[in-house]
């Protein structure tokens, strides 16, 4: 079970990341034509993420907070007795930002529920590059913690 | 009176809430993974692992709830700055790279 819902963290992760992506973007290196490739992926209509985005973040959170006491059982121990670190840093530094990336989403809310408001623009433009990074270092984190001892670490 | 506009100190005081919390043992709860027993507050070993994460985002919750419900009626005359939303959580979030650079100095 845990095995499964593991798996439907990452996958429901790469969503976040691929919204959340899109959206940082399209608010920070916006552009009107999309001709070429990098051009389309910019020229979406960010605002349209935004539900999504804090929708995929809470279910992997909630996913993440379900599996983490397996996690702090079968894999961190072993992570510890292996004297790796860096790898457990890599992980608490993970949690810590999630957290206080959770708390940021009604913020995140307000700054796309216009998008029109100017005076809101750089607020806008922050909070989304801020989660944006939270979001890729927590996926990458995540994945190296998983190839250490990860699936089946029981 | 708007709860929208109290957003942003929500998001400020929880990243320093739960950083005091995480950092001075403030945790609401702990949590037995080995037995699945929850008890209240910073709590010894029994035989296993203790996790303080969720009593610290708890923490960081009843703080921000607290916080925010408190400013709303001061929000009627004045608005609170945005930067209150994305600067104080970017700080906390920096300041955690401080406080767990002993993972990777070993």
């Amino acid at each position: 079970m845990t095995t499964f819902l593991l798996i439907m963290h990452g996958l429901m992760a790469v969503a976040l990341l691929g919204g959340l992506t899109h959206q940082a973007f399209a608010v920070l290196w916006p552009t009107r034509a999309a001709g070429g490739f990098t051009s389309a992926y910019r020229a979406v209509s960010a605002a349209r993420f935004t539900n999504a985005i804090i929708t995929f973040y809470v279910m992997t959170f909630v996913l993440g907070a379900v599996i983490y006491p397996p996690y702090r059982i079968a894999v961190r121990t072993w992570i510890e007795r292996a004297r790796l670190w860096h790898i457990s840093g890599l992980f608490e530094y993970k949690e810590q930002a999630l957290a206080i990336g959770l708390a940021m989403l009604p913020f995140f809310w307000l700054v796309w529920r216009n998008p029109k408001d100017e005076s809101m623009a750089s607020a806008r433009k922050w909070t989304t590059a801020i989660l944006c990074v939270i979001v890729w270092y927590s996926f990458i984190a995540g994945h190296i913690v998983n190839n250490v001892r990860g699936l089946f670490g029981q | 009176m708007s709860v929208t506009k109290v957003f942003g100190l929500f998001a400020a005081v929880f990243a320093i809430a739960y950083t005091i919390a995480f950092e001075w043992h403030w945790e609401l709860f702990s949590y037995h993974p080995r037995t699945g027993e929850f008890g209240w507050g910073q709590q010894a070993s029994k035989g296993g692992p203790v996790m303080h994460w969720y009593g610290a985002i708890a923490t960081g919750f009843v703080a921000a709830l607290v916080a925010s419900l408190a400013a709303l009626p001061f929000t009627k005359t004045r608005s609170l700055p945005l930067w209150l939303g994305w600067g104080v959580p970017l700080a906390c979030i920096i300041l955690w790279g401080w406080l767990l650079r002993g993972f990777f100095l070993r």
